[in-house]
């Protein structure tokens, strides 16, 4: 029988954030993460999903509700989305690129499998790592992620301490959840036009692949 | 009264009317990469080359930033149109062009026209060639052939 997941709860947008962009929300949970091999049953998921993109299908993406949800709020933030792609685009572009979808541990498998399915951007922490909840706020000044300086004003994914990366960019450092992670904080991101079933359900595969496949 | 409104003119937008003025540019911006989209998949396989957008880190647009942005998406949009309908011009013309070929095929010898000129997928050509080759040549039995497709990858 397959353990109860645990449920995604609500995570703060920074007041003047939330004004702005009334749909912009952020659900996270806890998922445990059971080793830091690939998942037999994630693989061959991952390997029958890779036949469902041909170029045309890639480039018809932008063109589906949730990716084109996500494009337009990339354009709203002042990402370019053709530069920096959305997460399901980014992951499209790499099966065209690679002639399938690369393996890369529990952890990689896993938000790759839920972003396929889903097309929500979805972000994998080290639950070690990071002081819960997380929130979406804009960066103070002089403030770091992963290394790296961030303008004031950024607007970022924070813990209760310190900002974890910009919103949309894949965590580096010790915050972003790996092979070494043995639960991991995945944070959903939606926004206007992206409904609570596709995120609720990219939560539920990422930890139901994390925690058993 | 008139002392009233030299005040709001000398005091500018309040912030009320500047977010409402970024909401709706939020708006236009999102439908217009709505056009930019479905118009690159209509373009497919073709990549027409688009102005390049503004683009950087996340971060809550000025208005200014915004019509920046929204009248770059506007100009590649209209770019992007022009671009759509010449194309349907070339390929109207191809297909004329092919069809005249088909008609006579000796007063049309060498001609090629391939898929993507006449707006379709695949690496296909269409050509005049003789048939049976030079015995088609010296007694002027020409055909139109369309090539098999695309080369294997090697």
């Amino acid at each position: 029988m397959a353990a109860e997941q645990p449920a995604a709860r609500r995570g703060t947008v920074d007041r003047p954030l939330a004004a702005e962009y009334p749909g912009l929300r952020l659900d996270w949970l806890v998922a445990d993460c059971l080793g830091s091999a690939s998942d037999p049953g994630v693989a061959k998921r991952l390997a029958l999903l890779a036949d469902r993109f041909s170029g045309r299908q890639a480039l018809a993406l932008r063109q589906s509700p949730v990716a084109s949800a996500y494009r337009s709020f990339f354009r709203q933030i002042g990402i370019d989305p053709d530069s920096q792609q959305t997460p399901a685009e980014a992951v499209a572009l790499e099966r065209l690129q690679r002639g399938g979808n690369p393996l890369g541990g529990r952890v990689a498998d896993a938000l790759r499998l839920a972003v396929l399915e889903t097309s929500v951007a979805l972000y994998g922490f080290d639950a070690g790592a990071v002081a819960a909840p997380p929130m979406i706020r804009a960066a103070r000044r002089g403030e770091q992620a992963g290394g790296r300086a961030l303008a004031a004003g950024t607007i970022v994914l924070a813990d209760r301490e310190r900002a974890l990366c910009e919103l949309f960019t894949p965590p580096e450092g010790d915050c972003a959840a790996g092979r070494h992670s043995s639960s991991v904080l995945l944070a959903a991101i939606g926004v206007d036009g992206v409904g609570e079933l596709p995120v609720a359900e990219a939560l539920s595969i990422a930890a139901g692949a994390l925690s058993g496949g | 009264m008139a002392t009233a409104l030299l005040e709001s003119v000398e005091s500018g937008p309040s912030e009320l009317d500047r977010s409402a003025a970024r909401r709706t540019l939020r708006a236009q911006i999102g439908r217009l990469e709505g056009h930019l989209s479905a118009g690159l998949c209509e373009a497919f396989p073709d990549r027409p080359l688009l102005p390049e957008l503004p683009g950087g880190h996340a971060h809550l647009q000025s208005i200014g930033e915004l019509e920046e942005l929204r009248d770059a998406q506007f100009a590649a949009v209209a770019e992007l149109r022009a671009w759509l309908a010449d194309r349907e011009l070339r390929c109207a013309d191809a297909s004329r062009r092919l069809g005249l070929m088909l008609a006579d095929p000796a007063g049309h010898r060498r001609e090629r026209i391939t898929q993507r000129e006449l707006g379709e997928g695949g690496c296909g050509v269409w050509s005049v060639v003789p048939r049976l080759g030079p015995l088609g040549r010296l007694t002027g039995w020409w055909l139109v052939k369309l090539s098999s497709g695309c080369p294997l990858a090697t």
